[in-house]
């Protein structure tokens, strides 16, 4: 618990007190810090910057770079953008399926990986993509995303 | 300045809204998320008019009129063929999600829709998403709840579905909600809404519910009237007062 | 070190030119996301390390190369433009384009090419049609036709420096618009024509106009970074490769409408571009660029960055400034536009990245030069994102005009895998798609919209004949049904019915008349929707039906997906005739439904099949059919 406390108090002494219009920013600080937006987190950068409780929850679950629950050390983005749907993103996403157990939203049971499905990240010449932590994993051939994981 | 509104003429005033003139001349706009107390935001649709101008060269548009600003000359139409079928689709998508509310199907009843003509994606209650309790809310600055997520996810709540610490009990975005969704209890000495109790507080002239303690202690803070203004309802209120001239008039 | 005024300016100028001018050569390593992401960062190192291993006055900065002899420039530059081929590494003076560069080639590239003056052949880019190798940029078929003027520093200059912008003229703009009056600059970018590089085509000087027509005391800059079309990525390379020239852009538009606050909006998936950004701002404050009195004049102006969340819709103008206010990004009708009331309700000039990226050439070319490129209603030119099944994918610039078949088949280098073409789709989720009898339309804001598409921001999509129009329809469909605020009926009910409609007939129940109705709900949505995501979201549906009814029909009346590509209504067969038995669709199957031996024909078990096409994909004889 005084690890969330620390976290907290990290994120609070970077904001400007009062001032509502950071509270994007403000939660990915928080995202950035935990992995993911711990309701006392939230709730504590609310009161800070004289947000409603509610109006933090708004922006929480209204862009979908937030996750309300904790998330897997990796998160393995998968690219759905036109040029990668077209050159077989469906197929990668299956075979992470297929191999971690997991679909896109998900995390596996052991916290390592969490799947995303993210919109396109403009690497369309590498299409399929799938970003695992910061490493790109390109060009992807049906069969050879778990492989090319494991490779790290 | 003079408008247009299904070919008679109005008059209208700057920065009104076509929608604010037409009712004042007596022309019925349907709505659905639209409240005279409450700032507009066009989600419903349903107020949808087509409007065109002399000076737009033929050009025609479909507008939501409790948001479109009037301007001299402005033609407005409430009820051609494109706002009739727009009308008919957004009450056809209504009645999908919401096919057992009866306030929706006594709406779309009255434009000849009796069923809907597509798939239904029913929701877990009858929220049309129309945003009044959480402006009626807001507006009074209580912020206890808002819309989450987005697009077909999107629904009214608190936050982390909790109850509401913001919350006063006051009852307000029950009152607005459209179709009834918001639900709260009330017994001899409690008001439960959103999951929160609150301590009901009644008038000691006649015993009827008046609000919750918590409502008076904002209200107190905000207003500074006296403690007398919060202990008996208006009926009673108005009786101590007729009480008192009565015995000063002796 | 402050520049206090124009002098100052012209002064610092001349010395960076002559030294700019001194360093000859250089070895410029792309770092555009496609070559980023496959290790364009690792190659630079490996070089710097190997030149100066081996003796050479490598620098990695403009400056420290005043010190040497006989300097080598190592400079991280933005995207390249020929992102099929990275990691790309151009060596000047010579104009050598070495392609697919790994850390491995450094020790090769710097003896047998920077100290020996060899050309390494197999590091030449190979024409896909053609199989001869290209030098250079000056011979390549894919850099042929371009015309640079929103990427006229990308790829070439330094990516995170002020001196290499200055050095090639940068900030002369703002210095010269600074001489001239808020209106004489408006009028300059009236006259020029330049429309808004988004999408949308809004005249800009108008928008800036408007601006300052409009009643307030408070102005606001925005620039939209938020690029959200799928397949789009120039405004990421012009942020990564030449922040300088937005911010230039975006400064002189504040002298022109009297603003003294900007906002850079970078959607959330840019992380490079925030941070680049972020550097080139705190130069430009350094320097005196941004802040007060800039330039000794009497403008004050400051830019920040605002990231996005995660949201399509915020690329909206009037959702993105509900984002940059910390609020949930809804947009609001338009009735009032947002150059009267827009961020924190003051008037507000909101334009694309490509578009401020424009300004700076047209104040010191001047209007005239740029309505002398591409078309009388679409002057200049515009950038594009090549990308899905043609062989050259990348960025590229073209004047406006320049027919859709010269870009696909001239620049674009034709279709990958030589298979036929099908569809170009411009314009994102808000766009259509066009077959192959339009290919001889130009390309701008006016020509493609007519035919029932549009331009859009850049980013233009080719298809073969193994995508299925039908589901690029449901495909947009469910992204904008993510990516819907939900604030209104029309858009959030009426786009999941809509898709509802598209994902029937692609499972293959579709019923006579599913095309009437799918056409009156979509006109419906496109005239009820509050916002530009709802009205535009039927495009991708409607252009389809119009341009390719038929596949629609043998989906419906069918039941059959000609392409081979929605699961329900498609079989897949291999042909033992075609089959060489080399077991690369066996290894490649998921659910492991093809069998068979090596150099016998391979036979896939329908019950197990789930359609998802992977052997088709790997298959390199075309053995693998749709019944």
């Amino acid at each position: 618990m005084s690890e969330v406390k620390g976290g907290i108090e990290r994120v609070l002494s970077r904001l400007p007190k009062g001032d509502a219009s950071v509270l994007v920013h403000a939660m990915q600080d928080v995202q950035t810090e935990f992995n993911y937006l711990p309701a006392d987190a939230v709730k504590a950068v609310a009161e800070h910057l004289g947000v409603p409780f509610s109006k933090a929850y708004a922006v929480a679950t209204f862009y979908k770079a937030f996750s309300l629950t904790p998330r897997g050390k990796t998160i393995l983005k998968c690219c759905t953008g036109t040029t990668c749907h077209i050159r077989g993103s469906s197929v990668v996403i299956e075979d992470l399926r297929k191999g971690l157990g997991v679909g896109p939203g998900e995390t596996t049971p052991d916290m390592a990986y969490t799947v995303e499905a993210v919109n396109c990240v403009g690497a369309c010449a590498l299409a399929p993509v799938v970003i695992a932590g910061d490493r790109y994993m390109a060009n992807l051939k049906p069969g050879e995303v778990m492989k090319r994981l494991k490779e790290g | 300045m003079q408008i247009f509104i299904d070919g008679k003429r109005c008059g209208a005033n700057q920065g009104e809204t076509i929608l604010a003139a037409a009712r004042r001349h007596g022309i019925d706009i349907p709505t659905l998320c639209n409240h005279e107390a409450l700032e507009p935001i066009g989600a419903c649709r349903l107020c949808t008019v087509e409007i065109t101008h002399a000076s737009w060269k033929g050009w025609k548009g479909l507008v939501a009129s409790c948001l479109y600003p009037v301007e001299e000359g402005l033609e407005v139409f409430t009820a051609s063929a494109p706002v009739v079928e727009l009308r008919q689709v957004i009450l056809d998508l209504l009645l999908a999600r919401c096919p057992e509310s009866p306030e929706i199907r006594a709406l779309a009843a009255s434009h000849g829709l009796h069923q809907t003509t597509l798939p239904l994606f029913v929701e877990a209650d009858n929220c049309i998403l129309c945003g009044l309790c959480v402006r009626i809310c807001d507006a009074q600055d209580y912020h206890a709840l808002s819309t989450v997520n987005r697009g077909t996810t999107k629904e009214v709540g608190t936050a982390w579905k909790e109850p509401p610490a913001d919350c006063v009990g006051c009852l307000s975005c029950a009152r607005i909600c459209p179709t009834g969704v918001i639900r709260y209890e009330e017994d001899q000495a409690t008001r439960t809404i959103w999951g929160r109790k609150f301590e009901l507080v009644r008038c000691t002239g006649c015993g009827r519910p008046l609000t919750t303690r918590e409502h008076i202690e904002a209200s107190r803070k905000r207003t500074g009237l006296k403690d007398e203004y919060y202990t008996c309802c208006d009926a009673c209120k108005k009786k101590a007062v007729s009480d008192r001239f009565v015995q000063v008039g002796r | 070190m402050r520049i206090d005024t124009p002098n100052t300016l012209e002064t610092i100028r001349t010395r960076l030119k002559k030294l700019d001018a001194g360093v000859k050569r250089r070895v410029l390593v792309c770092s555009g996301p496609g070559c980023a992401a496959s290790g364009g960062f690792k190659v630079h190192e490996a070089l710097v390390k190997e030149m100066r291993d081996k003796g050479l006055e490598a620098e990695v900065e403009l400056a420290p190369c005043l010190e040497r002899k006989d300097p080598l420039l190592v400079a991280i530059t933005g995207c390249q433009g020929l992102c099929q081929s990275g990691p790309l590494v151009h060596i000047l003076p010579d104009d050598i384009l070495y392609t697919g560069v790994k850390p491995a080639h450094a020790a090769d590239i710097v003896e047998k090419t920077l100290k020996g003056g060899e050309v390494i052949e197999k590091l030449l880019v190979k024409d896909p049609k053609s199989g001869e190798r290209g030098k250079g940029r000056a011979d390549i078929p894919f850099y042929k036709g371009q015309k640079y003027i929103a990427l006229e520093g990308c790829g070439r200059i330094l990516a995170e420096s002020l001196d290499a912008y200055l050095a090639v003229g940068g900030f002369s703009a703002l210095a010269e618009a600074l001489t001239r009056t808020p209106d004489a600059v408006i009028t300059e970018v009236e006259k020029s024509g330049l429309r808004g590089r988004g999408g949308g085509g809004y005249g800009t000087g108008r928008k800036w106009r408007s601006c300052v027509k409009a009643p307030g005391d408070e102005r606001f800059v925005i620039c939209n970074g938020d690029e959200g079309d799928p397949g789009a990525f120039m405004d990421c390379c012009i942020m990564e490769g030449d922040p300088y020239r937005v911010l230039e852009g975006m400064i002189i538009c504040a002298h022109a409408v009297g603003a003294r606050q900007g906002y850079i909006y970078v959607r959330n998936e840019y992380p490079r571009a925030v941070k680049r950004l972020t550097l080139a701002i705190e130069a430009c404050r350094a320097a005196g660029l941004l802040g007060e009195r800039i330039l000794g004049s009497g403008l004050t102006f400051d830019i920040r960055i605002s990231r996005g969340g995660g949201a399509f819709v915020c690329g909206e103008s009037t959702a993105l400034m509900r984002s940059i206010e910390g609020n949930v990004g809804e947009p609001r009708a338009k009735y009032i536009h947002s150059v009267e009331r827009g961020l924190y309700n003051k008037p507000t000039v909101l334009n694309n990245v490509e578009t401020f990226a424009c300004v700076p050439s047209i104040i010191t070319r001047g209007a005239a030069w740029f309505t002398g490129i591409g078309t009388p209603k679409s002057p200049g030119t515009k950038a594009f994102c090549l990308v899905g099944k043609i062989r050259n994918t990348g960025l590229i610039e073209v004047p406006m005009g320049t027919p859709l078949r010269e870009v696909i088949f001239g620049i674009g280098g034709g279709m990958l895998d030589d298979r036929p073409f099908k569809a170009v789709q411009t314009g994102g989720p808000s766009g259509g798609c066009l077959p192959d009898s339009q290919l001889d339309l130009p390309v701008d804001f006016d020509a493609l919209t007519r035919a029932g598409s549009m331009m859009g921001s850049g980013g233009m999509i080719i298809m073969d004949d193994r995508t299925c129009m039908v589901d690029v329809a449901r495909y947009f469909l469910a992204f904008l049904l993510e990516e819907s605020c939900g604030k209104c009926v029309p858009c959030r009910e009426g786009l999941r019915q809509l898709h509802a409609m598209i994902e029937n007939i692609c499972q293959g129940k579709g019923k006579a008349g599913d095309l009437e109705r799918i056409e009156r709900l979509a006109r419906n949505i496109k005239v009820g929707s509050l916002c530009g995501l709802g009205k535009s979201a039927p495009n991708p549906v409607l252009s389809t039906i119009k341009n390719f009814r038929e596949e629609y029909e043998a989906h419906i009346r069918d039941k059959r997906c000609p392409a081979g590509v929605c699961r329900a209504i498609t079989t897949f067969r291999i042909d033992a005739e075609a089959c060489t038995g080399c077991m690369l669709c066996v290894k490649a199957c998921p659910p492991g439904a093809v069998t068979g031996e090596r150099k016998q024909p391979h036979v896939i078990d329908e019950a197990i099949c789930t359609r998802c096409g992977a052997c088709r994909m790997v298959c390199k004889y075309d053995a693998v059919k749709t019944v």
